[in-house]
């Protein structure tokens, strides 16, 4: 691959103007240029890297990006109109083309704060200073330091002490324009604070390439819960690197989806690091490639304190010469004893032009622990499909529901009605289920 | 003669690349009858019924499947389906994630063009018919298609089913197969619901129980991939009383009609 310095968008002088136009202070300045230089410092991963060895990295390159020309709109779409009506949602922001465009808050908790990053890094400068790049920084990797350094903007979440946030909060991504784009989240939680948050990336089809980093950073302190969602279904000229982080205090609850549908490729890390004694983490993950996607999954339990529980179980279906890798590791540090981990992937092959590669494994410190990991990938059971077409369903409607019966296990335990609802709609529309139409 | 019928001619099968299962079955189930077909274990009558569904495990390498006089040799599972064909299944799949209800809607729907859905009002009318006939509790049909259900819950289901789509002839594969007295007069209750002028029936079964309850205008005893003899209801209390061994011996003596 060339050198990133060939490329103007990624060079020191255009950090200088993100952090000019963003009006940094001088910490987050260095920051940002102690990344930029990390950046610089890190080869690019090739397939002789494990943790790509599978990834068709070409899809991923940011370095023949052409960035659209002129202003961009700051118009909100109808795309996101109609799903933020569609969300019952307590608080939106809408990020366009690396900018905030448009903030609604209806949030009824005391103390709560819900504001761009940018913002925050203003109005709460010590909040934001003690928590950004606590679990997502530039030494995650290339991608991550890419991020690190050229985030433009995001969202900032803050839930005090023992306030539970009613109705969901979320943030939806949006573009129009190729080049880059770098988004960032940071939701802290505190002590036995509750919160449920919603990052929807999706966009109409352009014609330009995009490719959008996102880091999202989960602080939960002791006895928190925390529900997260990530759902990606950009148009399919974007390329999506996304890498979801959270560490948990004691006895603090993660509830974590992750869900590919869109884009052209798409690379999701979910890290959970129980920090805390009896903290638990259940990570799901739900993928549908078609026509040739490329998704790549990266999940890392790691098991640094006692008593604590995590759960992962992606699974995915794949149709049209489309490609999947699944790569988890459950790590248990030396004295993490009485650790509960299970790790489970499964591929649903719906052609033989599809592939999916499954790497689960276990790296294990302590001697009193219950993990297991397991992994499948198959196609669709003759019987099932003989079953359902001897009930006079054509080819597709059979195929639309054995699609949904093996995502199910993955659907039925989402705890967000109204997501849910929406996830299903748009795996049915992919489907090509008659009367089913994706809204926008 | 009436063209409307379910017949098999000359019917030869094999597992893809295999031995010969079915060596030659004809057998005639005229629209409005009910017959029973009953043989040994690995006679071929299992074989029989997913040939004829149309289960694409299997080879057919001679003879032909007709529904009132049409071939449906050609057809896929899903249009054999639709031209009226049912077969309820010895083991039927779980779909879970699908609500009975659903299930049935996409199924009935598939039988209809696209802008011709079936009406909500009329489906669950149907719907609660077909519960109700077979002693069921509504919330079933909220229920995922046969997740957790119990082996007899499983029978019945694919009675359900049965009863919604309204199939023009109907293979029913041991159904009665693990089911107690009570479950058999149910689904047999749910049978003898469909028959009538337009409806034909094939019940396979290893044993003469489940005929007290649906009562056979034939019966059909299959060995070695072939129908051996047919006869009337009665037959198959012999056969009850005197075994496999004995109607096979009738056979070669031309004691019984071959």
């Amino acid at each position: 691959m060339a050198t990133l310095t060939d490329n103007p968008l990624l060079s020191a002088g255009a950090l200088e103007a993100v952090i000019r136009n963003g009006g940094d202070p001088e910490w987050l300045a260095e920051e940002r240029r102690a990344a930029l230089r990390t950046f610089m410092a890190t080869p690019w991963p090739t397939e002789r890297d494990e943790d790509w060895r599978y990834t068709q990295l070409d899809r991923f390159s940011v370095t023949n990006l052409e960035p659209t020309d002129g202003p961009a709109s700051r118009e909100v779409s109808e795309r996101i109109r109609m799903r933020m009506e569609d969300s019952d949602a307590e608080g939106i922001l809408v990020h366009a083309n690396g900018e905030t465009i448009e903030r609604i808050a209806k949030i009824r908790e005391e103390g709560v704060i819900f504001s761009d990053l940018r913002s925050a890094v203003r109005d709460h400068e010590d909040l934001v200073r003690e928590h950004l790049y606590s679990t997502v920084n530039a030494h995650a990797g290339k991608y991550h330091a890419l991020n690190a350094a050229f985030w433009q903007n995001g969202t900032f979440v803050y839930v005090p002490k023992n306030v539970e946030v009613e109705l969901p909060l979320g943030a939806f991504t949006t573009a129009d324009r190729g080049g880059l784009s770098m988004g960032r989240t940071l939701i802290v939680v505190e002590d036995n604070a509750k919160v449920t948050f919603l990052d929807e990336y999706t966009s109409d089809p352009f014609d330009a390439r995009l490719f959008h980093g996102a880091a999202t950073e989960l602080v939960l302190g002791p006895g928190a819960k925390v529900r997260y969602l990530s759902l990606q279904n950009w148009g399919r000229n974007v390329a999506h690197m996304n890498r979801l982080a959270a560490k948990l205090g004691r006895d603090a609850r993660l509830e974590s989806l992750t869900v590919s549908v869109g884009g052209d490729a798409a690379r999701a890390e979910v890290n959970s690091s129980m920090q805390g004694p009896g903290s638990e983490s259940e990570m799901l993950g739900l993928y549908f490639a078609d026509k040739g996607q490329h998704y790549n999954q990266y999940t890392l339990q790691h098991h640094e304190a006692d008593h604590a529980f995590s759960d992962v179980l992606f699974k995915g279906a794949l149709r049209d010469a489309s490609h999947a890798v699944y790569s988890g590791i459950i790590v248990v540090d030396e004295g993490a004893q009485k650790t509960d981990a299970y790790q489970t992937n499964r591929n649903l092959l719906l052609d033989a032009e599809s592939e999916a590669v499954s790497i689960p494994q276990l790296q294990i410190g302590a001697n009193d622990v219950r993990c297991s990991h397991g992994s499948t990938t198959g196609p669709v059971p003759e019987d099932q499909r003989f079953y359902l077409m001897s009930r006079g369903m054509q080819p597709e409607v059979a195929e639309h529901l054995l699609v949904t019966g093996f995502l199910y296990e993955v659907m039925s335990r989402v705890t967000l009605p109204k997501a849910a609802e929406y996830v299903e709609r748009v795996v049915q529309a992919k489907l090509g289920v008659p009367g089913v139409k994706e809204k926008l | 003669m009436s063209e409307n019928r379910l017949e098999i001619r000359n019917l030869h099968a094999r597992i893809e690349g295999g031995a010969e299962i079915l060596k030659g079955v004809d057998l005639v189930v005229p629209a409005g009858e009910v017959h029973a077909l009953m043989g040994q274990n690995g006679s071929g009558k299992s074989t029989l019924a997913k040939v004829m569904a149309g289960d694409p495990s299997y080879e057919i390498t001679d003879g032909d499947i007709l529904i009132d006089g049409e071939s449906i040799l050609e057809m896929e599972p899903d249009e054999r389906a639709r031209a009226g064909l049912y077969l309820a299944f010895q083991y039927p799949v779980e779909v879970p994630g699908v609500s009975i209800a659903n299930f049935l809607r996409l199924a009935l729907n598939a039988r209809r063009e696209d802008d011709d859905e079936i009406g909500v009002m009329e489906f669950y009318e149907k719907l609660q018919r077909a519960v109700k006939e077979l002693n069921w509790d509504e919330s079933i049909i909220e229920r995922n298609l046969h997740e957790g259900f119990s082996g007899g819950e499983k029978k019945r289901s694919e009675i359900l089913q049965l009863l919604v789509l309204e199939p023009k002839y109907a293979i029913l594969d041991e159904t009665d197969s693990g089911l107690d007295v009570d479950a058999l007069k149910v689904v047999s209750q749910g049978v003898n619901a469909a028959r009538g002028a337009n409806f034909g029936a094939l019940v396979i079964t290893h044993y003469q129980r489940l005929l007290n309850y649906i009562v056979p205008d034939k019966v059909h005893v299959m060995s070695d991939g072939r129908i051996i003899t047919t006869g009337e209801k009665e037959l198959a209390m012999q056969l009850d009383d005197k075994g496999y061994d004995w109607i096979k011996s009738e056979v070669a003596s031309g004691a019984a009609p071959a």
